[in-house]
């Protein structure tokens, strides 16, 4: 497998007047096309601020992210982002259909490649008729649904989703990582997943990766050997899914200032 | 049905109760409201329709898209990034306290008396609440809504819209206080510095001692701000139907 994403010697300083914050310190990690793989942490350990430094959002104080060969230093072509803020990276002014729809209006496609793309892409994430609904008229968790049909539609090679379903419910959250999950198989995108739950890193990724606050580096890099078809109870209640999750969470508890429960 | 009848029943009934009371009325500044009515159909029914309420609209008007333009854009500028914010504050917080009018003898010096420093008070007197309203949205302008158009690679031109867009619900608060103001800034404008225009019309009468007609314009003027009022209403109402939903106020799920 070739690596899409590079990531260098990152490291981060916030600076605000007298107060400078050191967030993240050489940080390396590799991620090969068509990867799953989680990013957890204790919260504050700069899981946010990784991932938009590889979305050129922010730029980093050290070191480089290469994304498919090239330097980031803005966001590149083919990436798709997935927020935990579904309500505001929506726009409310627009039907479901248009927020999904907006940056496809500025590729070099057809009307009719458009239509088909938003078309097939509310389709994979179950929303189908909602399209002339707004997102104000949707529940969170369909309203983080249209976020990601946004980002199907827009076909990336790499989609950052950062802390995703952390605002929405158990049992729609189970929905959502399932979709997610049959999405990644179907559209062989390589995923980045932040989260701070545990089990929902194991159960999705094939590779966890533990981010410590105030440590130097990654803190762990754990291969997930889990079957390929997973399932709600069935992976969950299986013995090595239970060791893998004692692992990632010896590590997270590792980490100095861990505000982990 | 209901509704209708609790708006309109207040006025009604005030109405009702002025034209019983002033009947009879031998107070010349106080004519009866029969009397009014009557100069009413007598003075903008003919042809000072043409020559004073026409002109008064369209300096109205033309004030108040200026007002709105200008408004908008430096508000966006100024909302949007730091420098500029910077640069004008201080004159700002000067500018917003100034009212309006006492630029009328100014004017009236620097401009003359024609529709050029009519147009002038009413755009530097209303442009204020809008820009400052467009400032206020536009810095409030959602990082998270950024950063996806930013991240999906939006052109800058498509990012500025969803800004305003979004900005549209204070851009709204601030059209309509202008609207308001606007209105004051011409009848007043037309009064201390005209050959026509409504302002100019009832203070006319008014020198003359022809008090029902006084009486009819600033009549006019009254239905004038209202039913403009009304037709703003009417437009954001329906251009913000998505920020009620969005906050909430909106019940009905289409
Ligand atoms: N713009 C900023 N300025 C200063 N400090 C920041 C800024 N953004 C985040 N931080 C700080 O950086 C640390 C990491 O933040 P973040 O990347 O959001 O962590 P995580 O996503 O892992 O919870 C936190 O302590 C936070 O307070
Ligand atoms: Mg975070």
């Amino acid at each position: 497998m070739t690596s899409l994403l590079e990531i260098a010697g990152i490291g981060k300083t916030y600076r605000a007047r007298e107060r400078t914050v050191e967030v993240l310190t050489a940080i390396d990690l590799t991620v090969s096309e068509g990867e799953f793989v989680a990013l957890v942490g204790p919260s504050g350990c700069g899981k946010t601020t990784l991932l938009k430094i590889v979305a050129g959002l922010l730029p980093a104080t050290v070191g480089q992210v290469r994304f498919g060969g090239r330097p980031v230093t803005e966001p590149p072509p083919g990436l798709g982002v997935v927020f935990q803020e579904y309500g505001r990276s929506l726009y409310a002014w627009k039907t479901v259909r248009q927020n999904v729809e907006l940056q496809l209006r500025h590729l070099d496609l057809s009307r009719a490649r458009r239509r088909e793309l938003v078309a097939d892409a509310l389709d994979a994430v179950g929303l189908g008729a909602a399209g002339d609904a707004y997102p104000w008229q949707l529940s969170g968790g369909m309203q983080q649904r249209v976020a990601i049909a946004r980002a199907v539609a827009y076909r990336p090679r790499l989609l950052l989703m950062d802390e995703p379903f952390s605002a929405v419910d158990a049992q729609t959250r189970a929905d959502l990582e399932d979709l997610v999950a049959t999405l990644w198989k179907r559209y062989g995108m390589t995923i980045v997943f932040v989260t701070h739950d545990i089990d929902e890193a194991v159960y999705l990724s094939q590779r966890v990766v533990v981010l410590g606050a105030g440590v130097s580096g990654v803190q762990a890099d754990i291969p997930v050997d889990l079957d390929a078809d997973r399932e709600q109870i069935g992976t969950r209640s299986s013995a090595r899914f239970g060791e893998l999750r004692t692992r990632v969470w010896t590590q997270v508890r590792r980490t100095p200032e861990s505000e982990m429960v | 049905m209901k509704a209708l009848g609790y708006a309109l029943g207040l006025p009604a009934a005030l109405v009702a109760a002025w034209w019983v009371a002033s009947d009879g009325s031998t107070n010349v500044f106080l004519p009866p409201l029969r009397t009014i009515v009557e100069a009413f159909r007598d003075v903008w029914f003919s042809d000072t329709f043409v020559r004073d309420v026409v002109p008064s609209l369209w300096r109205l008007a033309a004030g108040y898209a200026i007002a709105l333009a200008a408004g908008v854009v430096l508000g966006f500028v100024i909302g949007r990034w730091a420098a500029p914010r910077a640069l004008t504050g201080p004159l700002l917080a000067y500018f917003r306290v100034l009212p309006a009018p006492v630029l009328i003898p100014v004017l009236l010096v620097a401009v003359g008396i024609g529709d050029t420093t009519k147009l002038v008070v009413i755009t530097v007197g209303a442009v204020w609440p809008i820009l400052l309203n467009t400032a206020d949205g536009v810095r409030a302008a959602d990082e998270v809504g950024l950063q996806c158009a930013a991240a999906y690679r939006l052109p800058r031109r498509t990012r500025h819209l969803l800004v305003l867009r979004g900005a549209s619900p204070q851009i709204f608060a601030g059209a309509r206080q202008a609207l308001g103001l606007s209105i004051i800034l011409m009848v007043v404008s037309e009064m201390l510095m005209s050959t026509d225009g409504l302002g100019f019309t009832v203070v006319q009468f008014q020198r003359s001692f022809a008090i029902p007609q006084m009486w009819s314009g600033v009549l006019l003027i009254g239905l004038l701000g209202f039913g403009l009022a009304k037709l703003f209403e009417l437009v954001e109402r329906r251009a913000l139907r998505w920020h009620r939903g969005h906050t909430g106020q909106l019940t009905e799920r289409p």
